[in-house]
Order: structure tokens, then sequence, then C-alpha cells
């Protein structure tokens, strides 16, 4: 019913998958794999993001709030409660999920601006919480001693080793996400993008798979917050702010609807401007400053000049590259 | 006129409405199998509405809605169509950037893979515009074109009933004598049609009862060549109403 993949996706996807994870053997310099590693870190976001936003339309603003739920409960489980890290994640994951379902429920009943109003509320609310629940979280401060990935004796303490974790789970969401876009669920949350009343009217239970996709996106941004918390070593509630909920939007936007590979390229691009020095080499600290300082800036025009130029975002630049590729099909 | 057993559609003392407005007032209305039957009257009136508390779009507060003989009422709009009710929605409601192909794909997202390709067939028989156009996005198709593929994707859940909601809207006369003739056919297929017009005319030329709401309750039915000889719907609907609604 679905045809094969594309021969060209396949030698793409095999060639920047040999690209991603040979890194860490042509390199040793720990800021470059740093910066990748957070990049990876954000690619998982994004894959949960490019099936919220970009295949079942829902937008929303509190995102930012599952990566930081993630992030302090399997902490706080690996630290307080002395849990092995795959449990801390196991946490992370029931407990996101659990917020995406609840977060699912208005979107039953709003649209557009008021669902993003109804999640961005959802996002602040969970900032406040971070702040003020010091036993858990902390407080202001923060969790620091954050202990290193573990999976039984083996521990990811290099920046090698936390980059290939990283980028493994980041290739599975990715690889789990391309199956769920291609199948008819996929399809199903596409026709809920393109007009609820007419995926009404073919059958499709919307309820449901709006559900569903917040649950996937939830819990993914939960994740990759349970891998961020134990490969940096330390959380605190700035890292989980509005400003985070926005740049996920602005990569999902960039990176376009109906596309995976367009949000991944945008992902990539907009996690680097701030660490410009890592990929532009002699990038002198001032121009570096500068480009930091006006970070939001070039976030917020980006999302502007993508809307008004190119409202199809990056994937519809790869859809006009290679017409009938697989991908959004 | 039909026991239960003969009906493809009862709807009895139907109200329904949206929070506290109410907008439908003790519906009876009757379709028995194979009959094409058209709800005609001004905006406003409800026809709508009438069409949404059927598919479960639109709860109803008291009432009841069967079909086939089985009860349907309050059931969800994706159970319906699993039931055999297809709705055409009013403004077609179709999925823009996605192509012919896959719009008709999703019509038949309550049925197997395998069904798909002989079912497409059939729609692209009975519309063959459509087989042309198969790898085109619906958004660039031509209103008439739009509105054939809504009727073809509602055809792709194999329905035993179809609901059409205003099917001729904003479309020229030759294309609406094409969808009208397609609706024939369906008929003769076996298949049971109620029909939302706004054209009431029109709507009567082709079927075999009409229904006439106001202010939504149901303010007269019968044999459409009757409706189309009374003096009062030949004032109200058929000659004041070419002209603009209520």
């Amino acid at each position: 019913m679905l045809g094969r993949p594309d021969i060209r996706l396949v030698v793409i996807v095999a060639v920047a998958l040999v690209a991603v994870f040979a890194l860490p053997m042509l390199t040793s310099e720990r800021y470059l794999l740093r910066v990748f590693t957070f990049v990876g870190v954000n690619v998982i976001i994004i894959t949960g993001m490019a099936l919220l936003f970009g295949y079942a339309g829902q937008v929303s603003l509190g995102h930012a709030a599952f990566y930081g739920i993630g992030a302090y409960a399997s902490a706080f489980a690996v630290i307080n409660l002395g849990w092995p890290w795959p449990a801390g994640v196991a946490l992370a994951i029931v407990l996101t999920a659990a917020g995406g379902f609840l977060l699912a429920l208005p979107s039953l009943r709003l649209k557009g601006h008021y669902l993003a109003m109804a999640t961005l509320g959802f996002g602040e609310i969970m900032k406040v919480a971070f702040v003020e629940a010091r036993p858990v979280t902390g407080g202001p401060d923060g969790l620091s001693g954050i202990p290193y990935p573990a999976i039984g004796p083996f521990e990811f303490d290099t920046a090698g080793l936390a980059y290939w974790l990283v980028w493994g789970v980041a290739a599975v969401a990715l690889l789990l996400a391309y199956n769920v876009v291609r199948s008819r669920a996929g399809r199903a949350m596409r026709a809920l993008h393109g007009s609820e009343l007419g995926a009404t009217a073919c059958g499709i239970d919307i309820t449901g798979i709006k559900v569903r996709v917040f649950v996937i996106s939830a819990s993914l941004a939960g994740l990759a917050g349970a891998l961020y918390a134990h490969v940096v070593g330390f959380v605190s509630p700035s890292t989980f702010s509005l400003h985070v909920s926005v740049l996920l939007v602005a990569m999902a936007v960039l990176g376009g609807t109906g596309s995976l590979a367009g949000p991944v390229i945008a992902t990539v691009l907009l996690t680097l401007i701030p660490y410009s020095d890592a990929v532009i080499p002699g990038l002198s600290r001032s121009a570096l400053e500068t480009i930091q300082e006006w970070q939001e800036d070039i976030y917020g025009l980006t999302i502007i000049a993508v809307m008004l130029f190119v409202p199809g975002g990056i994937g519809s630049l790869i859809r006009r590259m290679a017409p009938g590729r697989g991908e959004a099909r | 006129m039909s026991s239960e057993s003969s009906a493809a559609l009862e709807i009895s003392g139907l109200s329904a409405g949206y929070g506290r407005v109410e907008v439908l007032r003790d519906i009876d209305l009757t379709v028995a199998r194979g009959e094409m039957v058209t709800l005609i009257g001004a905006n406003g009136a409800g026809k709508s509405t009438l069409l949404k508390a059927v598919v479960g779009l639109v709860a109803p507060s008291a009432g009841s809605v069967r079909l086939f003989g089985a009860d349907v009422t309050r059931m969800s709009p994706e159970r319906a169509v699993r039931e055999g009710l297809a709705l055409v929605p009013e403004g077609r409601m179709l999925f823009g950037p996605m192509s012919v192909e896959e719009n008709l794909r999703l019509g038949a997202h309550t049925r197997s893979a395998e069904e798909f390709s002989a079912e497409r067939d059939r729609v692209f028989e009975l519309f063959p515009v459509l087989s042309e156009r198969r790898g085109q996005s619906a958004a660039t198709l031509s209103g008439g074109e739009q509105q054939m593929l809504a009727v073809g994707r509602a055809l792709m859940a194999q329905p035993r009933m179809l609901l059409l909601d205003e099917p001729s809207l904003g479309l020229a006369p030759r294309i609406i004598a094409e969808i009208f003739a397609a609706l024939e056919t369906l008929r003769s297929r076996g298949i049971t049609i109620l029909l939302v017009e706004q054209d009431a005319r029109l709507a009567l030329k082709h079927a075999d009862r009409g229904y006439v709401m106001r202010t939504g309750s149901i303010a007269l039915h019968g044999a459409a060549d009757e409706l189309l000889a009374n003096d009062d719907i030949r004032l109200i609907y058929l000659g004041a109403w070419r002209g603009e609604g209520e």
C-alpha cells in the first residue's frame, strides 16, 4: 500500500547517519561534541513537534515544560531516590505522557490561537512550579551534580559517548516517527491538519489522534529532558522557559509542515546559532557575542520571514528539489 | 408510510442546538431505502444542523435517529461512518494540499486497504475527470471538480446512505447537472440519499420527496412534484427565493 522508500532517500539517510555517528571519531574537541549533543537533544524534541505541528496541525507553546518535567523527573529519581538512570528515563516518559494527555484535552475544544494561549499558560504554570517546588527541583538554583547516564555498570561519561547516546536515541525517534507518518495514522493526522470536519466525515477519530499525538510529542520532549539533565549534569528553570518553547515553534515553522527532514535541518541550523564559533573557525569573540545578544530576534525574524516568503518551510524546498520523494506522501 | 424495517433513516422528535440556543425543534423525517429526499428551506432554517445532528456532530437534546433500524442517536461521527452513513459537508472540506488520490484514500479510512483500488475505480468511473487529476492537489481543482471529489471521498467509505449539504453551491449550471446526474446514478445503485439544497427547484426536480424547513421545524413535506406545484412553495422558495435568502 505504501510502496518502498525512494532509493535516493535511503542513500541520503545512510550518508547522514554515517556522518553523524563518525563525528566523535573525527574530532576530539569537547566543545564541538557538546554543541552537537545539544543539537541531538533538540532533534528528539523536534521529532515530536514535527508530528504535532507539522503533521497534525496542533500548536503548542508549552513543550519546554515537558522538556523540563522530563529533566527534573529523571534527575530527582536518580539523585534523591537512587534509581538507575533507565528508571529515571521511564519516569520522565510516564509523567510527560500523562502531561501530554492533559494538554490534549483543551486541544479538543480549542484551535489555532486559542490552543496556543492554553498551551502557553500550561508552560508558564510549569515554569513557576519548577521555581517553587524546591524540594524536587532545587528552586531557582536548580539541581547540580546529576550523574552521567548509565546503563548498568556502563557510564556514558565522555563527550563522545554522550554524543552517541543522544544521537542514537534521536535516530530511533526519527525512525519511529517516519513509520508513523507513512502509516494510515499519519495520513489521518495530515487530514486533521487539512480540515477537521472533512476528517470527521471520513470516519477519522480526531479526538483519538489529537490525544495520541500530544502524548507522543510530550513524551519525546520528556525523553530529551532526561538525556539533557544527565549529559549536562545541571538543570535550572531558565533552561525550560517560554523562550525554549518559542525556539521549538521556530524550528517547526522553519522546518515546514508535512516533513520530518525539514524540521531536523531547521533544528540543526537554529541550535547552532548561539554556538556559531563551534562550526565557524576563527569567528571573533565580539561577533559571537553579537549573535548571542540578537539570538531571540534572529528566531523571531526567522519565523516572520518563513511565514512571508516560504510558508512551506524547508520541507517544501526539499519537496521542490526532489519531487515525488517518499516522505510526505 | 414507513415501518421501521423499510426506512433507511428515521428521525423522530429530534431537537438539537448549540449551547442554550435551540436550532431544531421536534423534527420528524423519514427516508425510505433507495429514496432520494431533499430538505429545502431558507438560510438559517436549520438544515445543516439537522444533518450534523444525524451524523453526530451536534448532540441532540431530545428525540432519536435510526439508521436501517439501528439506533444511532448520539453515536460519534466516526461510528456513524462505519454504520454506513457518509456526509458530504457544506464547503466540501477537502484536504487541500493532498492529491486527489490521497483524498480518496482518506475517504476509505474506515475500509481495509484491499478494498481501496476497486472502490477508487468506481469513483473514477462516476467522475472521469478525477481520474485525470488523480495526482493533482485538491486545492488546485476547479469548484466543480472539488465537489465531485467531495462526493467521491464520501463514496469511498462505501455508504448505504449519503447525506449531501449544498452540493450545488457556487457551481455553474452545467457542472450542477453533472453532479445531479451522478446522484441519480448512485440512487440507481441503491444508495439512499438525503440532500440539503438552497436551490429548491433543482432539488425537487431530482428528488422523490421533499421536506421544507422553517426556523428549526418541518413546515411541510410531500412528494417532490406536489411541492413543485404547491403555490406557497412556488411563491416563497421557488420565486422570491431565487433572489436572496431571508
